[in-house]
């Protein structure tokens, strides 16, 4: 069993070009053993990259790599369970044939590796696909092999691309219980997703990538905590005009209430921004405020934020 | 960790797959059974055309040809009856005798037999066309024989109808002696066979290897193995599917000759074997040749197919990219007729030894004995040195290649590839 305070994932310094294509930039990454830790981002922001790199597939032009305390390269095999962003299967295999061979490039003995497949199998509900070729299934099916692929040698670190993408509600909430479950036994969890609820939801520290740059990194708890004031939530009656200014990030609407003149809304501030200015502007504006209060940003909010301020490369 | 179980996993699941294939059943059991068809088809026909429906009745009026002609048609297959002019007068005497044999024609021979060696047949049907011509030509050849009687004995007059031989007797010591015509026609089977798997199975790898690629199957593997373990399984793999598919073909081909063959009329068989040209069966050297030959060019080209499959991303590109690699080839087939008009040249001996060429040319060369033992090791070893640095090349593209979407590399580039440590 490695050092409890090791972490399990390490990257200081990473950058990455593709010619002109600024992928990562100077990025610092610590994940914690026993972690669900989320890399966020858009799309282009440089998550898959380092992903990519983080499991030897690309090599950093500069800057140091290590998991689980080893360059890339030499913990292959070593309990490491990586779901790539594009998935791929051999499509003439059948399903259990398949999950076989994977377990069998990770060292599970046969007997063992079609045990666990047939659990698995029965958890997400594909029994009856074991003995089907892999083009015979949908493709949100093949993504539940591939993922009962990644996770069958039960590896110490799990580095998922996307998990979720693909995937309709019901199984997105299978898989998150699924992770959970992973993680109350100790397995550490890297996953990359655009989907923020989702990743609150489910990571205890994230880090926020945009434009190919870390902008934000920690626990999540903590994050909140420290962005706390910067959100306002505000019932009020009347017009809406007042409610930009100078001090406000982006504002959200979450519907109307019984009345066409009756609004509720998030309003964004910037960090440091004061929101007694804003409700005086409300007031001033002779808007009819119901109830106006100062609360906890959603990871949504922290990002926008964040990205806003540090602009798009 | 141990690398070779990844390799052996990998291998097996390719092999595995691919047998199981339906290509692969339908290609290994379709392409002797067409060939085999071929020949052993129109022979069973004419076994069993021998033994029912062979009677044939001849009226000689020249005179003199039945005493050559009968033993002919009887070696042809055909049971006959000689009938007089003056048995068969009108047409229902004909038909009735024809009916009571029963006689598949009646044969008439005359002067114009004698003189331009035309025939009558007179019956229901005419024969089928390898009768026909059977017939045909005992027919001729009698009359041609019966013509120079005159001048000589019919035997010596046989031996010139058969063509004759051209003799050699080589000045020098050490000329060895032209090839036979079993020998070339062996050379150039076994050269074309070879030129066939190679280009065969070598596309085979390089669509499994673009398979892992474009289907994204390669990044997952590759996070358990290294890049080498995964390309020395397909390679092993694929030609494993080769080599069995040689195997079955071999004990497919046994298979007729003992099963099939002895089931001929004996006089069919005899003449058959008789007709083979003199050292078209290969001997067990030149079997373990072929095989070592089968074996160093697959792997020679294998690698080459391996990195092309790597570099590409679509089939299209593939299509193009492997142009180069099927021309090396090609090559050897174009120069293998030239070669065997002058196997001992030293050019043949420069050609035969170039690598790639040598899976070719080399087997060309010691099917028609024309190599010595060192050349031929010569070729073995050279081809074993150069896979080495194929496979190193191929490896250090492969590895690079095989997780690289977008564009394929140029040349400048893949020389980066290479010299990357």
């Amino acid at each position: 069993m490695m050092n409890r305070d090791l972490p399990v994932v390490r990257l200081q310094g990473v950058f990455k070009s593709f010619g002109q294509v600024r992928a990562v930039q100077d990025l610092d990454l610590l994940v914690p053993q026993g972690a669900i830790y989320g890399l966020l981002g858009p799309n282009g922001s440089g998550k898959t990259t380092t992903i990519r790199i983080l499991m030897g597939i690309l090599g950093a032009d500069a800057g140091e790599v290590a998991l689980l305390g080893a360059p890339p390269h030499k913990t292959r095999q070593s309990g490491v369970g990586y779901l790539p962003e594009e998935r791929g299967l051999y499509r003439r295999m059948k399903v259990m044939d398949h999950l076989l061979f994977l377990a069998r490039i990770r060292g599970i003995s046969r007997g063992d590796a079609e045990a666990r497949a047939r659990g698995w199998l029965e958890r997400l509900e594909l029994t009856a696909w074991s003995g089907r070729r892999v083009e015979e299934l949908s493709k949100g099916m093949q993504q539940k092999v591939q993922f009962i692929g990644t996770i069958l040698h039960d590896p110490a670190l799990l580095i998922l691309d996307e998990p979720f993408s693909g995937l309709d509600p019901l199984n997105q909430d299978l898989l998150e219980i699924i992770v959970r479950e992973f993680q109350a036994q100790g397995t550490t969890i890297l996953l990359s997703t655009h989907l923020m609820d989702q990743a609150e939801r489910l990571c205890d520290r994230v880090c926020l990538m945009a434009g190919s740059r870390k902008v934000l990194d920690g626990e999540l708890r903590e994050l909140k905590r420290r962005e706390g004031r910067g959100v306002v939530a505000i019932d009020f009656q009347g017009p809406s005009h007042w409610v930009n200014g100078p001090e406000v990030v982006s504002v959200q609407s979450l519907g109307h209430g019984g009345e066409a003149s009756s609004h509720s809304i998030r309003v964004q501030l910037h960090p440091g921004a004061n929101a007694q200015a804003l409700l005086v502007r409300g007031v001033d504006a002779g808007v009819r405020i119901q109830s106006f209060s100062v609360v906890e940003p959603r990871l949504h909010e922290i990002f926008v934020r964040y990205v806003s301020r540090n602009g798009w490369e | 960790m141990d690398p070779w179980r990844n390799s052996w996993a990998v291998l097996t699941r390719e092999y595995l797959v691919r047998v199981r294939s339906r290509a692969f059943v339908i290609s290994t059991v379709l392409v002797p059974l067409i060939m085999g068809g071929l020949v052993v088809v129109p022979l069973a026909m004419e076994g069993r055309g021998s033994q029912e429906g062979s009677g044939l009745l001849v009226m000689d009026r020249t005179g003199v040809m039945t005493p050559l002609l009968l033993p002919r048609l009887a070696e042809a297959g055909f049971t006959v009856e000689v009938v007089d002019e003056g048995e068969l007068g009108t047409p229902q005497a004909l038909v009735r005798r024809m009916e009571l044999g029963p006689y598949l024609a009646l044969l008439e021979l005359d002067h114009q037999t004698l003189n331009e060696g035309r025939a009558l047949w007179r019956g229901e049907a005419p024969p089928p066309p390898l009768r026909r011509l059977a017939i045909q030509q005992a027919v001729v050849r009698t009359a041609v024989e019966l013509r120079l009687e005159v001048e000589g004995d019919p035997a010596s007059v046989g031996r010139l109808l058969d063509g004759g031989k051209l003799e050699f007797r080589l000045l020098g010591s050490t000329a060895p002696a032209p090839p036979s015509e079993g020998r070339m026609a062996l050379a150039i089977a076994g050269a074309f066979f070879l030129y066939m798997v190679i280009l065969i199975y070598g596309t085979m790898l390089l669509r499994a290897v673009l398979e892992e690629k474009t289907g994204r199957i390669a990044e997952v593997l590759l996070s358990a193995m290294r890049p080498w373990e995964l390309m020395l399984g397909k390679v092993l793999g694929v030609g494993a599917v080769g080599l069995s598919q040689l195997a079955i073909w071999l004990g497919m081909a046994a298979l007729i000759i003992l099963a099939v063959l002895p089931g001929l009329p004996d006089e069919m068989l005899a003449g058959y074997l008789a007709a083979l040209p003199p050292g078209l069966i290969p001997g067990p050297g030149l079997l373990g040749f072929f095989l070592v030959s089968f074996l160093l060019g697959y792997f020679l080209y294998a690698s080459l197919f391996a990195a092309v499959g790597a570099m590409c991303s679509t089939e299209e590109e593939a299509q193009q990219a492997q142009f180069p690699v099927v021309m090396l080839v090609v090559v050897p087939v174009i120069l293998l007729f030239p070669l065997m008009e002058n196997p001992d040249s030293t050019a043949s001996v420069i050609l035969s030894l170039v690598p790639f060429f040598a899976p070719i040319l080399m087997f060309g060369r010691v099917a028609l004995d024309a190599a010595p033992v060192w050349q031929a090791a010569l070729a073995v070893g050279i081809m074993g040195v150069t896979l080495l640095g194929t496979a190193w090349a191929a490896g250090r593209i492969y590895r690079v290649g095989i997780l690289m979407q977008g564009k394929r590399p140029t040349v400048p580039e893949l020389w980066k590839w290479l010299r990357r440590p």
